[in-house]
């Protein structure tokens, strides 16, 4: 289905649509390509999955492209992620010459597309390099990091500091997250889409029909963490805070997550938790295949309360969707999730499996303070981490960069 | 007196290169050296910025002072700041900076805050873009407002302030233009804006323009 603003009229203002044509008007028919390393799965697929249509419909002429790359390379970038997030990491000489021969290679394919569009936006490190290996471009670069990187192992970010200073702006979630680079560093949180299969409303058959599918229990509390397979996700954590709850109260627990094409350290984590889950029938593994949207909708929407006990996060899109869809959302204390999960309001943040199930037991005692504090969750992502948002601050972002002015008002 | 044009503006928040704040005195030599705009931004562009509910601060030094130092009468201090009447952004800064330098001469240590809790200096780049509608009488205005996005709202309301005629926002000075409008010029001025988020003030603008009607 292809996406068009006018699609979500009535999830938003009709003024804030019109302010989105009015923002793209004026850029009409600017080349502006999004570069990233996967086409599936993880949150940065997401997003450009509605946001290239979207910017179409408001008049630019925009384009996604992936980058391709062997084994060594997705091996070396997840390092890269690992190191960046504080996980200490080293590269060799040899790895970082992969990276650079990847992205060479890349270069040869994409340079004639990259080097004529008015804006690249590059997502995360893995196509970084693809910037000096454009000498011709055109237009204005602008790297897009979307992971913690508030205190990166240093080796690291030292190595990859080098393929990033040189674009014209980045952009990163939150200001924690910023380095010192040597040009403006804009901040914008992303966003979900309401009406992408993941998070549109869903007939209660279907949610039923979920239910089934996985043996979840009707008259038992459901907690659910949707998110890879990834230690910085925490699963290990998720299942001691279970265990925690299940002391006192019956409850059941569904740890969700599909692969992404990038990580190859996805089924190393999964061992160590269907081994740490064993012989419990309250705990279902779900591994999911990357466009199994509906069902991780289906999940969100069953479970009482929406877990995401990271312990490093870019923004946690897991989250948004969880209160989009009126969960409260009990969350690690860390990187994006203090953006989204206000205590007492959104849901709570915490620090320690202990903290968690403290927290999931308070609200599985509170059920009237639950579904209000549901109610607030998916107002508040209305107002600030919808879609709309999202590429209105893309559109801006271009007119600054666009501008000749270097002031902090500009009229177009 | 000409249209009213109705513009709309779209603010995008960026970093400032200074380093974080960890504790008061960090905070205050930070404020003393930031730019100008820096402080409009904390001071000024929160009701443009994600927060929850009704903050009990609406300026983020005030916010920060007490949610992350817990210090609640530095927090008292400044969050009663109105940055509106002060003639100049300089001015905003002295008056700021001379609470700060008082609560520190106060307290015994310095209040920090825990990891994580660090103030973080940015600023916004805004971009105005005319709407294309007009008003084009007095009588129109409060049904005009009441369509208008958050960011129209907040050009004209707020933002305005720090344009010539300083101080004012446009609704007021375009119907000071307008002979027999001044009750509405005044009831405009005396609306308690800080504490409304946009979407309340917008309601609000429209009921103070609409009792009676503007004639």
């Amino acid at each position: 289905m292809i996406k068009i603003l006018s699609a979500y009229e009535g999830l938003v203002s009709a003024t804030v649509l019109g302010e989105l044509r009015q923002l793209g008007n004026r850029l009409a028919g600017k080349r502006v390509v999004h570069v990233n390393s996967t086409r599936e799965g993880g949150g940065v697929a997401e997003i450009l999955d509605w946001m290239i249509p979207l910017m179409q419909d408001v008049g630019l002429v925009a384009q996604w492209e992936v980058i391709t790359g062997n084994s060594d390379f997705y091996a070396v970038t997840k390092k890269f992620h690992n190191g960046l997030q504080g996980f200490p990491v080293t590269i060799s000489k040899r790895e970082w010459q992969t990276y650079r021969e990847v992205n060479e290679e890349n270069a040869v394919r994409l340079r004639p597309i990259l080097e004529e569009a008015d804006f690249v936006v590059i997502h995360d490190p893995q196509p970084a390099a693809l910037l000096g290996l454009c000498p011709a471009r055109k237009g204005k670069w602008i790297w897009r990091g979307h992971i913690d990187i508030s205190r990166p192992t240093r080796l690291v970010w030292r190595g990859l500091r080098p393929f990033v200073a040189g674009y014209d702006a980045s952009i990163f979630s939150m200001c924690q997250f910023a380095q010192p680079l040597p040009h403006p560093q804009f901040l914008i949180p992303p966003s979900i889409d309401p009406l992408s299969p993941k998070n549109m409303d869903l007939d209660p058959e279907e949610l039923t029909r979920v239910r089934h599918q996985y043996n979840l229990d009707p008259d038992k509390p459901l907690l659910v963490q949707v998110s890879r397979f990834d230690r910085f996700k925490d699963p290990l954590g998720v299942l001691a805070a279970y265990r925690l709850v299940r002391k006192v109260q019956p409850v059941q627990l569904v740890l969700a997550g599909g692969g992404a094409t990038d990580d190859p350290e996805g089924q190393e984590v999964l061992d160590e938790v269907l081994e740490a889950a064993a012989g419990d029938p309250d705990i279902h593994i779900l591994l999911l295949p990357s466009d199994a949207h509906r069902t991780i909708n289906a999940l969100q929407r069953l479970a009482d309360i929406v877990i995401q006990k990271s312990t490093r996060e870019g923004f946690g899109l897991t989250v948004t969707e969880g209160l989009w869809k009126g969960k409260p959302v009990i969350g690690g204390d860390t990187g994006g999730i203090r953006l989204q999960v206000v205590n007492y309001h959104t849901g709570f943040l915490v620090n320690s499996p202990e903290g968690a199930a403290h927290r999931i037991r308070f609200l599985l005692h509170h059920e009237a303070l639950r579904a209000k504090m549901g109610g607030r969750a998916r107002e508040y992502v209305r107002e600030h981490f919808l879609l709309t948002r999202h590429l209105r601050e893309y559109l801006t972002l271009f007119h600054i960069l666009g501008s000749r002015e270097d002031a902090s008002t500009i009229y177009i | 007196m000409g249209d009213f044009i109705i513009q709309d503006c779209s603010l995008l928040a960026k970093t400032s290169g200074l380093p974080a704040a960890i504790n008061l005195r960090e905070l205050r030599d930070r404020l003393a050296l930031c730019s100008q705009d820096v402080l409009y931004h904390h001071f000024c562009e929160t009701p443009l910025v994600p927060s929850f509910d009704n903050p009990d601060y609406r300026n983020d030094f005030a916010a920060w002072a007490l949610l992350q130092l817990g210090d609640r009468v530095l927090a008292e201090q400044l969050g009663i700041i109105n940055p509106y009447i002060f003639p100049d952004l300089e001015k905003l800064r002295e008056q700021v900076l001379d609470i700060l330098d008082e609560r520190l001469s106060e307290v015994v240590f310095v209040p920090s805050c825990q990891p994580g809790g660090e103030f973080f200096f940015t600023e916004a780049v805004t971009v105005v873009f005319d709407t294309g509608k007009r008003i084009t009488s007095p009588k129109a205005l409060p049904e005009a407002i009441g369509t208008m996005t958050n960011g129209s709202i907040y050009y004209h309301f707020f933002e305005a302030r720090r344009r010539e005629p300083v101080g004012v926002d446009d609704f007021s000075a375009w119907l000071g233009g307008f002979p027999g409008q001044e009750a509405w010029c005044r009831a405009l001025q005396t609306v308690d804006f800080v504490f409304f988020t946009l979407p309340e003030l917008r309601g609000e603008l429209v009921r103070v323009l609409g009792k009676g009607g503007v004639a």
